[in-house]
């Protein structure tokens, strides 16, 4: 194959905002290459370059071993289907498809075969008297297709064509466009941010970000050997985990050392392994390279998206101390108040206010008859930072009060060396009546045992880290006063399955890869 | 929608009373004995005949028919090239509408009579000329002076209706155009003039209807001789008192007009542009 364009360290700056930061890249003689990227990283820029609506700051664009920067569009062997497809309001179908040829002064009855042979080749042969108005978006799309390839250019630019049509159209046109592709045997440069059009359509595929381009390959290559996380991440749903190469053909990850076909790397060299969800199969527990818990399933049609948790996150185990307390009543004002003893460690006490200790002593009042809220007026306690028990009087205006107690414990910490972060929460007591009357259990029990994880990396500067999992095994409609054990945790280790199989949230499982399903990309 | 549709009654009221009854009149008085008084005669079609039996009114009618004309095409000549560098000055171009329309401020009568201290014999022009050696020239009360002074009053309404036509137009028509090999002119001729056809068409109509039925221009810059449909219906209605004879002239013009919009519209339509 001959080269057809060579692209050679384009830059091109909007208002100061680099777009294009040094762009080189060759593209051949019929070949179907995609530029693939979110909004913003440039793609159509590059291509308004190739077509010459744009002036490229620095760089050259090489046509066919001229070079053509400085050339306008009319005088460029390229046409373009536009992304609103610009298709001539003014003019029919034939007068839009013949308007090239009209230019160059062909003779008509020359403009007239290839017109219809265009518009048969679109599947639009009979509709040459129609008004573009009249035609549905996929007819449109047809049209401006045939108006571009009808002027026999070397190379056919598309600016997300597709993008404006339905589901079941597009896909039909992703078929027809690659057969057209095919048979006019012209090169096609695809702009689109739809990695699945990507895959399906192109020869090449060139994986652009922020300007730059990150990966120049065929769609399989792209697919299996993605060099980088954005990569692994932008084309198709990855499993991406950190691991270390101590020799070639060996990779280890989450705890266990696994057999891969990648190599070239340092002893001992740090990387991202790259598992792709249908390359996983769930098998028996004990028959898997990996055991884990299903945590969810969603039906997606064809397979099951599992998401299996080989380790939980890091995690902390508290104790809730339930009780049959109820409010205090003061008859004379006609009020309750209610508070619960609370848990706090000693460098809590310097941060304490009066605002934080009602939020998680849950101190409220309210009329009798009304169960109108009343505020709270009064709080008073002394506190030192040592353990202990410190009692609490909350009153109203009204002189309605109840005395609970702070208790200062040891702090209640779990640090986790591997995922670099540290849990946190306290032991805390709740009356039968705040359990069963709370609407989002799961959140309120993270409050009131004042749960919180945080990264201990020192890039992310103590980030919050989510809790994503309350465990406890009370049923909270039926709970009895006594002692119960909730567990916080974060996210741990998970690893996304599509499979045929239905499996149950909470099934333990094994999965199962081979050596060729794991892929290797240097970190970073 | 339903609750809605009961504010459209003062509307339909308003529109009543100011142009369907003014209308209805106009057509009772055509069709009566000559007076000022309503129904004061009876049905005929005499103002009618006068008119088409005179061929003083019709050379009236004609003259009027051509200066309105020859507006409309300075206007559009003029109009067409200053809507299309507005449209193409990116931000200025809000300043430069602002400026056509700044004159529009003062009253038209007001920027009229100003031309005449321009135009007259010692006016400000034949002063300018007599430093070239030129002149003095007759500029007042001819059909250039009437002519200058309609082009001046109705540009703005070209140049708008155009420009709006131009300015919401999608640039990647032209970038289509240019890349299927298209230069600047061609671009301009196969692309932008067609496709601005309808702003061209409500360009017209409001250059060429002011135009034809205007009175003062005329009176002020032609002088009392130059006379054209709008100064005779004027006079059948304040001078001669001939109100009937005023409608049925009124009437005429308003089916003359009717059927030059009918035309420029079928024009606008059989190019096919769809906004």
């Amino acid at each position: 194959m001959n080269k057809l364009i060579e692209i050679k360290n384009i830059v091109k700056e909007f208002d100061g905002q680099r777009v294009l930061d040094g762009i080189s890249l060759d593209i051949y003689e019929n070949e179907f290459v995609t530029l693939l990227g979110p909004s913003g990283c440039g793609k159509t820029t590059l291509l308004r370059i190739i077509a010459g609506f744009l002036d490229a700051d620095d760089g050259q664009v090489i046509f066919d071993g001229q070079d053509i920067s400085g050339l306008p569009p009319y005088k460029r062997e390229v046409n373009t289907v536009f992304q609103k497809y610009a298709l001539f309001p003014h003019l029919n179908v034939y007068d839009n498809v013949a308007f090239g040829l009209n230019l160059k002064k062909e003779p008509k009855d020359i403009i007239e075969q290839k017109v219809s042979r265009m518009l048969r080749l679109v599947g639009l042969a009979g509709f040459e008297q129609r008004r573009i108005n009249q035609m549905s978006g996929g007819q449109q799309q047809r049209v401006a297709i045939a108006r571009a390839l009808v002027n026999e250019p070397k190379v056919l630019l598309l600016d997300e064509p597709l993008g404006a049509l339905d589901l079941k159209l597009r896909k039909d046109m992703q078929r027809e466009l690659k057969k057209i592709q095919q048979e006019v045997g012209i090169t096609f440069i695809f702009v689109t941010h739809d990695q699945e059009e990507a895959l399906t359509m192109s020869d090449k595929i060139v994986v652009m970000k922020e300007g730059s381009i990150q990966q120049i390959g065929s769609p399989v290559d792209i697919y299996n050997e993605p060099v980088n996380r954005y990569v692994a991440n932008f084309i198709g749903e990855s499993n991406i985990v950190d691991g270390v190469m101590p020799c070639d053909r060996r990779v280890i990850f989450d705890g266990h050392p696994f057999e891969c076909v990648d190599g070239g790397f340092a002893p001992n060299e740090e990387v991202e392994v790259v598992i792709r969800p249908e390359d996983i199969d769930i098998v028996p527990p004990e028959q898997g390279k990996l055991r884990g818990t299903v945590k969810s399933v969603l039906f997606k049609g064809v397979h099951y998206e599992t998401i299996v948790e080989t380790r939980r996150g890091t995690s902390i185990t508290v104790k809730m101390n339930v009780s049959t307390d109820q409010p205090v009543v003061n008859e004379e004002a006609g009020e309750l108040i209610d508070a619960d003893s609370f848990y706090l460690d000693a460098e809590d006490v310097e941060e304490l206010t009066d605002a934080k200790i009602i939020t998680r002593a849950n101190a409220q009042a309210w009329k009798k008859d009304t169960e109108e809220g009343v505020s709270i007026s009064k709080i008073s306690y002394s506190i030192r930072p040592e353990n202990g028990r410190y009692p609490v009087t909350f009153r109203t205006a009204a002189g309605t009060s109840i005395t609970v107690d702070m208790i200062v414990e040891d702090a209640n910490r779990v640090q986790s060396e591997e995922y670099q972060e540290e849990i946190y929460a306290v032991n805390f007591s709740k009356s039968v009546d705040d359990i069963k009357e709370s609407m989002t259990l799961d959140n309120d029990l993270m409050v009131w045992a004042d749960a919180s994880a945080w990264s201990l990396a020192p890039e992310d500067d103590g980030a919050r880290i989510r809790i994503t999992d309350v465990i406890y095994t009370f049923d909270w409609e039926t709970i009895t006063p006594g002692v119960y054990d909730i567990t916080f945790a974060t996210q741990g280790m998970e690893y996304k399955v599509d499979t045929t199989d239905r499996t149950e949230p909470g099934d333990v499982v094994g999965l199962q890869f081979t050596p060729d399903d794991l892929h290797i990309m240097k970190k970073g | 929608m339903k609750q809605f549709r009961s504010m459209a009654y003062p509307y339909v009221a308003w529109i009543s009373v100011l142009i369907v009854i003014p209308m209805l009149l106009i057509i009772a008085y055509a069709f009566t004995v000559e007076g000022t008084a309503f129904f004061q005669g009876q049905f005929t079609l005499a103002n009618f005949a006068r008119f088409f039996s005179d061929a003083v009114f019709i050379q009236v009618l004609l003259r009027s028919l051509r200066v309105a004309i020859l507006t409309t095409i300075v206007c559009l000549l003029l109009g067409y090239p200053a809507a299309y560098a507005i449209a193409r000055a990116g931000k200025r171009s809000t300043f430069l509408i602002l400026v056509i329309t700044l004159p529009t401020w003062i009253n038209m009568l007001v920027r009229t009579y100003a031309w005449v201290g321009i135009l007259q014999d010692d006016g400000l022009l034949n002063h300018l000329l007599g430093l070239f050696g030129i002149g003095p020239l007759q500029m007042m009360y001819t059909d250039f002076a009437v002519v200058l002074g309609m082009v001046y009053n109705f540009l703005p309404f070209m140049i708008l209706e155009i420009h709006t036509s131009l300015s919401k137009m999608d640039p990647s028509f032209l970038e289509a155009a240019s890349d299927l090999g298209a230069n600047r002119t061609q671009a301009f001729l196969r692309v932008t003039l067609p496709m601005s056809v309808p702003g061209i068409v409500s360009g017209i109509t409001l250059v060429f209807l002011p135009a034809v039925s205007s009175f003062f221009i005329p009176k002020l810059l032609g002088g009392g001789q130059y006379v054209l449909i709008g100064n005779v219906i004027e006079s059948q209605f304040l001078t001669s008192g001939n109100w009937s004879f005023g409608s049925a002239l009124s009437l005429i013009m308003a089916i003359i007009i009717m059927l030059s919009m009918f035309l420029t519209r079928r024009l606008d339509r059989n190019r096919g542009i769809d906004v």
